[in-house]
């Protein structure tokens, strides 16, 4: 791999001082959102500390504010679970469509499939929200949940009764639906530069589309990660469209046909009274906080390993 | 050995070749793009001025100086702002209103803390300690009134419901399991209620309307719905029984209400008519079981008003109305009766304060009888509290 | 008696298939009911619905075409060299860092992303504007291009590049002359990414534009000054008007809906005429 590090002769480094101002700016955006969720979080984690993330109760009390209880707990363990099951659920997906795409479908099929991925990128957030609200959950209520759980109910994930289709299991069906056209976008960029010599030596020795795409896939790894880390973190950020199926109960339980909360929607369903409440608001900025650091430690540990992947490629 | 670097190095010399003019025709085809956005950006802005400036289509010819003013607020008043907004610009062309429905907690604060907004709607008043703080600086005026309505779905029944606190209560509490309980039985004498479960909706989101509604079960209803279950955002009993529902705004409440086959909501009037839902008659502080109509939801405010326990000036403190109107005496009253509020500064720079004196005179006396549904006008004597203002706001 | 391999290699074919179309199908639910919906309510009320600001969704079109070409302009050009940078010092700990922080930019509640240029612009500025919406806009589609560039250069295969050193090129004219080339695909497509991005989020506009639905952004003579005036856009109109109870207004919403989407349909197919692949 040509040098990646710090440049060495004149000419790279001026390239290296010209384009680093344009990191730096989006440092200082980093650090100025940073600063100013922590200012706004402050008072509430001065006062309630852990107990932010112990409880999931959520009691804001009008008459004697003091006597408020706030909790994040429904709401993190939403957000992680609900990314968590866009992922599983996007995952193989993605990968399908780009091995599809790349390598099985006929020609012309490609550029029509890779379009209509494209395009699911450009639908604005809310139409999805207003489909998965009318649609999705009532058919994913009757076809899949009820069955599910007449079936399988002995299963803690499956064990309560799907009243509504307005759950974590949605949400995540949602999100999936919704951050597959990213995925797919940088998966299927990292599989492009597979070189074609590598291509070659496997079909040369006689490997099934299967084994093929198996070595395939483990060469486009470090992309494929990425396109992951990509999908979570997009899943975790999305406000309006999961605030409209998950359910909005700060409910914490091992079954995903409960309603539940995620952070975002916990934001988007209670700051047009936060105002009202002496800390709500800061509360309310403290989830945001919480997923930033969760993210900030993720992707670290991402960057490290997909770093160290690079190089072993070479 | 030396050949084959040779032909290599002429290899990758002609594969650069065709890549390298290609990579730089990329970058001067991204930088035209960019380019190019500019100025679609700027004749979309142009063409668009100009549109506007004739006045053709659009309803306002704009001369300069033209006065801006901005609000923002409560979303159940939006609606009905919509339609004064719309008459008041046609009426006065060189006034733009806009209006951003936030909710009325993000209204209030960015009226009085943040300060970027001109005007707000709230549909709870200021609290005793806000009003405080605020003293003599800030105007109150309820500018229209609303109604809660409770909505039914029974399978099997498509008749007139009667329904009062106590049953509500009790069905909040989780107490009240299936339509055919004796307590509901009661005050529906020869109705033919099914055995069937109901499942109750109620609010996710903070909102004046949960706040009206439960104000209301408390207060005809004290022993059963204590003053700590009495707020914008609470913790429903009958959700620990898994029969209740959280829906987000009212219109999630119509959306999950339409889609369930035997439940209980209550949400903002406006909705319940749009959307046909079956209403009850609830049982007012005088015994009577009435529907929500302008009609009653005014008699209940003028009753509210004729007993003198509401605040008689735009400066005067508000916290209280709720308590005033709310199952208030009379006959006829509507008992879960709420306000919205638009509230102001008292001084403003000459040109706004005049704007905007002009608005609150439209919206109080015109503005009165352009009631969009589901709400209902105030009576005569409130609008007159209100055009007060028109001597407190000052310009300058 | 089969092969075992022949039956795997058969079972995952039909298995990606059936995975690929389980994917594809709800966009296709999606746009039809989008479709369908706006065609009704454009029937329904005329084609007034879309060029009135007193009983239409104008303010909103034009609002929205505005945002998503001002938050493009601040944002890609920013994304774009940003990315480069990651992509080609990657082993700097500023490059690193750089990645870090906008991998996790995405992960904050867009909602707060506009509240944070709620506290640093409108209420300094006292009051709402386009340009803070294209602000938080930008912010959000930042890191979304990002990791399209960085993905893309990165994946440039290194031979290329030695290619290009062996001939005496600095490292400059191999990024921009050999591997932005090779890599403008995935380059392409992290612009167009990020435009749809500007176009379609409604979370970050909801404290900044101010929702100024009746009147057109032109209270200055200077164009491009107008960008300080109160604004609306397509996605905040659908947001707030399906929340109302009248039918007018979800028909109003639907309507918008469908301008955008085919407005995105024309940019798309625009971008995809213009930049074309590169065979290896």
């Amino acid at each position: 791999m040509s040098t990646p590090g710090k440049p060495l002769y004149r000419s790279d480094k001026l390239l290296y001082y010209a384009l680093l101002p344009f990191a730096a700016v989006v440092i200082a955006a980093f650090i100025l959102l940073f600063a100013v969720l922590g200012y706004v979080s402050a008072p509430a984690i001065k006062k309630y500390g852990v107990r932010l993330l112990t409880t999931s109760q959520w009691a804001p009390n009008e008459a004697n504010p003091a006597r408020s209880v706030y909790g994040l707990l429904a709401p993190l363990f939403g957000t992680l679970v609900s990314s968590t099951i866009a992922v599983l659920l996007a995952l193989p997906v993605t990968i399908s469509v780009v091995l599809v795409i790349e390598e099985y479908a006929p020609e012309r099929w490609r550029e029509i499939i890779g379009s209509i991925i494209e395009v699911m990128a450009g639908l604005p957030t809310i139409v999805y929200g207003l489909w998965g609200l009318e649609v999705l959950a009532p058919l994913l209520q009757k076809h899949i949940y009820s069955p599910l759980h007449q079936l399988l109910g002995f299963i803690p994930l499956f064990s309560c009764r799907p009243v509504t289709g307005f759950n974590l299991a949605t949400a995540g069906v949602l999100l999936a639906i919704m951050i597959l056209p990213y995925m797919v976008a940088v998966a299927r960029d990292a599989y492009r530069a597979i070189p074609f010599t590598y291509k070659e030596a496997a079909l040369a020795i006689g490997a099934t589309r299967y084994e093929y795409a198996k070595i395939m896939l483990g060469l486009a790894k470090p992309g494929i990660v990425a396109a992951a880390l990509l999908g979570f973190g997009r899943a975790a950020g999305e406000t309006v469209a999961v605030a409209l199926v998950v359910g909005n109960v700060p409910l914490v339980s091992g079954c995903l046909f409960k309603p539940a909360y995620t952070i975002s929607s916990l934001i988007a369903n209670q700051f047009s009274m936060a105002p009202l409440y002496p800390y709500m608001m800061s509360v309310l900025f403290t989830g945001g906080l919480i997923l930033l650091a969760i993210g900030m430690a993720a992707n670290t540990v991402a960057v490290i390993m997909i770093a160290r992947a690079r190089k072993r490629l070479g | 050995m030396e050949t084959n670097t040779a032909r290599g190095d002429n290899e990758a010399l002609t594969r650069l070749r065709g890549i390298g003019i290609v990579g730089e025709a990329s970058l001067k085809m991204l930088l035209l793009i960019l380019m190019g956005l500019v100025v679609l950006d700027i004749v979309i802005q142009g063409v668009c001025c100009i549109y506007a400036h004739r006045g053709a289509g659009a309803s306002q010819a704009q001369q300069s100086p033209r006065v801006v003013l901005s609000g923002s607020g409560s979303t159940f008043i939006y609606p009905e702002m919509k339609v004064w907004i719309t008459r008041f610009e046609k009426e006065n062309p060189s006034i733009s209103i806009i209006y951003n429905p936030t909710g009325s907690g993000t209204g209030q604060s960015q009226l009085l803390k943040e300060k970027v907004v001109d005007f707000a709607c709230s549909d709870p008043p200021l609290s005793h300690e806000q009003y405080e703080k605020y003293k003599g600086q800030v105007l109150q005026m309820p500018v229209i009134i609303g109604a809660v309505a409770i909505v039914y779905k029974i399978p099997g029944y498509n008749g007139p419901l009667n329904l009062s606190a106590k049953v509500i209560a009790e069905i909040y509490l989780g107490k009240i399991k299936y339509w055919d309980d004796p307590e509901i039985a009661r005050l529906n004498p020869g109705a033919k209620l099914p055995h069937a479960v109901i499942k109750v909706i109620h609010r996710s989101d903070a909102s004046g309307t949960t706040e009206v509604f439960t104000f209301f079960l408390h207060k005809a209803a004290p022993s059963l719905w204590p003053a700590s279950l009495v707020g914008k955002a609470i913790e429903w009993p009958v959700d620990s029984t898994g029969r209740g529902l959280g829906a987000k705004g009212n219109q999630g409440v119509a959306e999950y209400f339409k889609r369930l086959g035997s439940a209980i909501a209550y949400v903002e009037l406006g909705y319940a008519l749009e959307n046909k839902f079956p209403i009850a008659a609830i049982r007012n502080a005088a015994g009577r079981f009435v529907k929500p109509s302008p009609e009653t939801m005014q008699a209940a405010v003028a009753s509210a008003l004729r007993s003198g326990v509401l605040p008689d000036s735009p400066l005067a403190d508000w916290s209280n109305a709720l308590n005033a109107i709310v199952y208030a005496p009379g006959e006829k009253a509507y008992p879960i009766v709420s306000f919205s509020f638009m509230m102001t500064w008292a001084r403003y720079p000459a040109p706004k304060a005049a704007a905007l004196k002009k608005f609150i005179e439209y919206i109080n006396t015109v503005g009165q009888s352009e009631i969009v549904e589901g709400y209902a006008p105030i009576p005569q004597g409130l609008r007159e509290i209100n055009l007060k203002a028109l001597s407190i706001i000052k310009g300058g | 008696m089969a092969d075992p391999r022949i039956i795997k290699e058969k079972v995952f074919l039909v298995t990606i298939f059936v995975l690929t179309a389980v994917g594809v199908l709800p966009v296709f639910h999606v746009l039809a009911e989008v479709l369908v919906k706006g065609s009704e309510a454009i029937a329904r009320h005329g084609i007034g619905i879309l060029t009135s600001t007193s009983n239409g969704i104008l303010a909103s079109l034009v609002g929205s075409a505005i945002l998503s070409i001002l938050a493009s302009l601040l944002g890609i050009p920013l994304a774009i060299l940003a990315g480069l940078f990651v992509a080609e010092f990657s082993d700097t700990k500023i490059a690193k860092i750089t990645r870090v922080v906008s991998q996790s930019l995405l992960e904050v509640p867009t909602v707060l992303l506009g509240m944070l240029v709620y506290i640093i612009m409108v209420v300094p500025m006292g009051g709402f504007s386009l340009l803070a919406g294209a602000v938080a806009l930008a912010l959000v589609m930042l890191p979304y291009v990002m990791v399209h560039v960085e993905q893309a250069i990165e994946s440039v295969p290194p031979m290329y590049r030695e290619a290009g050193y062996s001939i005496g090129m600095t490292r400059a004219e191999v990024l921009i002359g050999v591997a932005a080339g090779i890599a403008r695909r995935g380059i392409a497509t992290g612009v167009l990414m990020g435009f749809a991005k500007a176009m379609g989020e409604t979370a970050p506009l909801l404290f900044t534009i101010g929702a100024a639905r009746t009147t057109l952004p032109c209270s200055r003579p200077l164009p491009l000054a107008n960008v300080l005036d109160p604004g609306d856009a397509v996605p905040l109109m659908i947001f707030q008007y399906a929340q109302m109870p009248q039918r007018l207004y979800h028909d109003m919403a639907w309507a918008g809906s469908l301008v955008l989407v085919l407005a995105f349909l024309i940019v798309f197919i625009a971008i995809r005429l213009l930049v074309k692949e590169v065979k290896m």
